[in-house]
């Protein structure tokens, strides 16, 4: 009850978009207003999407520059190309030595930090407010006028290979993964790893990286997300001053991904001398992840998945003791999400009962409504993780950046998070009906 | 050779015209050739604390911040391994973990249903002085939260099955860590600069976990865990008098209990340098930890040591690192940090170094100490020093639980509201006289060095400045001595 009162409440003093204009640049904001936090959304000339969002109670900016890329830009034969980008980022610009962002960042006090993922690629640091001009100064540079040679993408080839070397040596159920990765998405540009293989790495060509920094490198395919103390006024100015000169880039060009239907059923197993324990990958394929479906998806990730609560976490580990480990999430890809588990269990037997015992989590799933207290758990669980993705400047930049490259628009969170914690105990067991059904695809892995 | 030379010039004289005939092309802004230069720091607005004590004797913080629908909760209990009772290390450590494993009307899966319920999170850690209870949850269920936190206090079960699982868990906790050679260095080197004080309880091994015992840890808590002994920080959307209030109607039943007297006096800093080896056969490098006991954090003098430390191993920038990693190419990495207690700091160094060069690495360590206290440091140094330090400082209480736990540490080591306001005026006042003048009275010359590495390729080089080497195992046993003559 006192619940829904507080939602109400929060839907009125959140809100909608106001849009200004700012005449003579062209620049059109879009902007979200007070609570939880405030944010504005420009176009600068040549493409680039810059967020602002002003907080003054600390005297800190965290800025976020990411980049619509990743390893599903990759084109079959030249796979680690986007992760080998992000190391060249920091070997140096025309204005800037190598390694001297590093440096200059830790000078003064501030903390930095990259990232490649399937579909971003996105560097953040986190400085003493008064740096500001000099992180634009600095991530502007290397947009612009990075300096690619030879010696340097020999380096980051071998140090990638080195690291891909010891991941398989410290994991040995990282083949399985990648293994996994091929039978649930029917599309190259999901089934590689994002780190790359290592025959593909070792022939890149310097024009490779040169023609992949080209394309995909530009400020409209960018957004500069900027959250602390800042003067709004004030940072657009130095913003445009770096990089509005930076010319636009050509049109990106558009990844080839299978159109759904794909559904079918896949069971395959393989054998390895070095995994300890068998056990296996189970995969679904899920909805469209800006459908509404996503939206009681994601509930169902808690309800099963996470934390020592969840449903198979209490079945599976604690009261049967089938399973070693289990791990899994929803990972949003396109057309269409995935359900993806991992579980390590004692011996082959218990990889049968395991499967069992989770379709028959699946099955009650489906056919009876959760109790209303397990479903309020999980909500709350849900918004705590939901808010703490804003909590302080530098994920804030990051949840604004991330949900743009998304959804193209400034979201409000707040709203974002009402269609959450509005799924109720019928819309669960409609949507694990749609998507929990015969077609699961399943990788064994049986320990020799 | 001339030839060669003749060459680069005709070289460069084309690259020259090349570039001149591109120029107008790639001509770039002037702003862009050089670092913008910054602004003077716009000051620091340091979160007001508020506190009050209840009847029972317990102290309650509150920092206000009302932009966020989550509230932070420490718990600080003086009951740190310090206070473990004689010959039962590890006690202070199991009373801690047991406090979430079950009450009179929860059993310690209801318990993990009720912290998911809340969105919480909840975790436990174990410091020399004090135990200290990290409970994160959604502000609209502050009510269930105290009532779940006072029932886990008030009315622990202590089963032994549960007693069971925690001791197992601790156990393997330690094996596995054992595994690690910068926690073995680490442990060893507290374990030595100890020696003679209730602090090396918290050094224990696996092996004295099955000494403990619910005949042992009932009485351990009922005399530590009580409200005259313990503080509260709050941090979230809520004032001092509602917070007051509704801990107030949770945990006004907690009954005070007349206390012990606290510790003995600080431990004596390590007199004459001392190096230890403990063997990690294989091992492709050495871990060195190089450290001694320094002034505690409430005395003033605390300021100048921390820009010697920035100075000396802070970053990657400092004295050790571009000495040993980037000039002498030993080292992976070399820092220096401060621990704090009570009662004193531990200042100490830690490097990763190529293992054929251990005794070098740690003479050039040496070097640079004494570089410090015979020279002192260029003003320009000093300066870079404290503006990282005035710059980092915001960046570790953004968050709503790095602010909490920045309180928490304060409160526990008793710095008193001053550390806290003037702490950037404290940093701002010091001098290169003053870190010179301090690094002369702190005994940095005489640590106690701990290596961990491969025997065969670490020992034989001993013997050219170090002349005697204590031999330990990986559980911290005393082995014997190597002497070189």
């Amino acid at each position: 009850m006192n619940m829904n009162l507080r939602l109400i409440k929060t839907l009125f003093i959140l809100w909608a978009f106001v849009f200004l204009f700012v005449g003579a640049s062209g620049i059109q904001p879009q902007e979200t207003k007070k609570f939880p936090f405030s944010a504005t959304l420009y176009k600068l000339k040549n493409g680039l999407h810059v967020i602002l969002s002003e907080d003054h109670s600390l005297p800190i900016v965290s800025v976020v520059m990411a980049y619509s890329v990743g390893s599903m830009n990759e084109q079959p034969g030249k796979t680690g190309l986007a992760y080998l980008m992000e190391n060249l980022m920091f070997q140096g610009s025309e204005n800037i030595g190598r390694m001297q962002h590093v440096s200059i960042i830790n000078r003064v006090g501030g903390e930095l930090n990259a990232t490649t993922t399937v579909d971003r690629t996105v560097f953040l640091e986190r400085v003493p407010s008064n740096q500001l001009t000099q992180v634009l100064w600095l991530e502007s540079d290397r947009m612009k006028s990075l300096q690619i040679n030879a010696a340097k993408v020999e380096k980051a080839k071998q140090e990638i290979i080195a690291d891909i070397r010891s991941r398989k040596a410290s994991n040995p159920y990282l083949e399985s993964y990648w293994r996994f990765d091929q039978l649930l998405y029917p599309s190259f540009a999901y089934s590689h790893p994002v780190i790359g293989d290592e025959a593909d790495l070792q022939d890149l060509t310097v024009q490779d990286v040169k023609d992949f920094y080209n394309t995909y490198y530009v400020p409209n395919n960018a957004v500069l997300s900027i959250a602390g103390k800042i003067d709004r006024e004030r940072a657009l100015m130095d913003i445009r001053k770096y990089f509005e000169t930076i010319p636009e880039g050509k049109e990106i060009p558009h990844v080839p991904l299978s159109k759904s239907p794909e559904k079918m059923q896949i069971h395959e197993s393989m054998e390895s001398d070095q995994v300890p324990s068998p056990g296996f990958h189970l995969g679904y394929r899920l909805a469209h992840p800006s459908s509404d479906d996503f939206y009681v998806l994601s509930l169902i990730e808690y309800i099963l998945l996470r934390g020592n609560t969840s449903r198979l976490h209490k079945r599976l580990i604690k009261r049967e003791r089938l399973a070693l480990h289990m791990n899994g999430s929803i990972e949003k890809r396109y057309p269409a999400a995935r359900f993806k588990l991992f579980i390590l269990n004692n011996n082959q037997f218990m990889v049968q009962r395991t499967q069992r015992a989770i379709f028959s989590e699946l099955h009650r799933l489906k056919t009876s409504f959760i109790p209303s207290e397990e479903l309020q758990k999980s909500k709350n669980m849900f918004k705590m993780d939901y808010v703490d993705q804003y909590t302080d400047s530098l994920s804030r930049a990051l949840f604004l950046a991330e949900e743009f490259l998304f959804k193209r628009i400034l979201i409000n969170p707040s709203e974002e998070l009402l269609k959450y914690l509005a799924v109720t105990p019928t819309d669960i067991v409609g949507v694990s009906n749609r998507y929990f059904g015969e077609d699961s695809v399943i990788l064994d892995i049986e320990a020799k | 050779m001339k030839h060669g030379s003749r060459l680069t010039t005709v070289l460069s004289t084309l690259i020259l015209l090349l570039s001149a005939l591109a120029s107008p092309l790639i001509a770039q802004e002037r702003f862009r050739r050089t670092p913008p230069i910054p602004e003077p720091l716009p000051e620091l607005k340091i979160p007001e604390i508020q506190s009050t004590s209840l009847w029972n004797g317990l102290t309650l913080w509150i920092i206000q911040k009302d932009n966020l629908p989550i509230i932070s909760l420490k718990l600080i209990v003086f009951a740190g391994e310090s206070s473990s009772p004689e010959g039962l290390p590890g006690m202070a450590t199991l009373a801690a973990h047991m406090i979430s494993r079950g009450t009179s009307d929860l059993s310690s899966s209801q318990i993990e249903e009720e912290i998911d319920y809340v969105g919480g999170s909840f975790s436990t850690s174990v410091h020399p002085d004090y135990a200290l209870f990290s409970f994160t949850f959604l502000e609209e269920h502050l009510d269930r939260s105290l009532d779940l936190l006072s029932r886990m206090l008030l009315q622990p079960s202590f089963l032994r099955r549960e007693i069971d699982t925690i001791k197992r868990n601790m156990y393997y906790d330690l094996v596995e860590e054992s595994s690690s050679p910068d926690f073995l260095a680490k442990r060893q080197m507290f374990r030595l600069l100890f020696e003679n004080h209730p602090y090396k309880k918290g050094t224990f091994n696996e092996e004295v976990i099955k000494n403990l015992t619910q005949k042992d840890l009932v009485p351990f808590f009922y005399n530590n865990y009580r409200p005259n002994n313990a503080h509260i920080i709050l941090t979230g959307n809520l004032d001092l008098e509602t917070a007051s209030r509704k801990v107030r109607r949770y945990l006004q039943r907690w009954q005070k209990r007349e206390m012990r007297p606290a510790l003995p006096l600080s431990p004596e800093s390590n007199k004459k340098i001392r190096v230890c080896f403990i063997d990690s056969p294989k091992a492709k490098d050495a871990t060195i930890y190089f450290g001694n006991v320094v002034i505690p954090a409430a005395n003033p003098d605390i300021f100048p040591l921390l820009v010697m430390n920035q100075v000396l191993g802070g970053t990657p920038n400092s004295r050790l690192f571009l000495n040993l990693r980037e000039s002498k190419e030993y080292a992976y990495q070399a820092f220096s940090q401060i621990e704090y207690y009570k009662n004193c700091s531990v200042f100490f160094i830690n490097a990763k170094v190529r293992p054929e060069v251990v005794e070098a690495s740690i003479q050039e360590i040496l070097n640079e100490i004494k570089l410090i206290t015979n020279k002192k440091i260029p003003t320009f140094e000093i300066e870079q020093a404290k503006s990282y330090i005035i710059g980092n400082f915001p960046l570790q209480i953004e968050s709503l639980a790095d602010l909490t736990s920045k309180v928490a540490e304060n409160k526990a080591l008793n710095l008193g509201d001053d550390y806290w306001k003037r702490y950037y005026e404290n940093i701002m006042l010091v001098t290169s006289d003053k870190v010179f003048e301090l690094s002369r009275r702190i005994p940095l010359l005489t640590p106690v060095v701990v290596v961990v590495g491969d025997s065969d390729i670490v020992l034989n080089q001993f013997g050219k400045s170090i002349k005697e080497v204590g031999i330990f195992n990986n559980k911290g046993v005393y082995l014997g001595t190597y002497k070189f003559d």
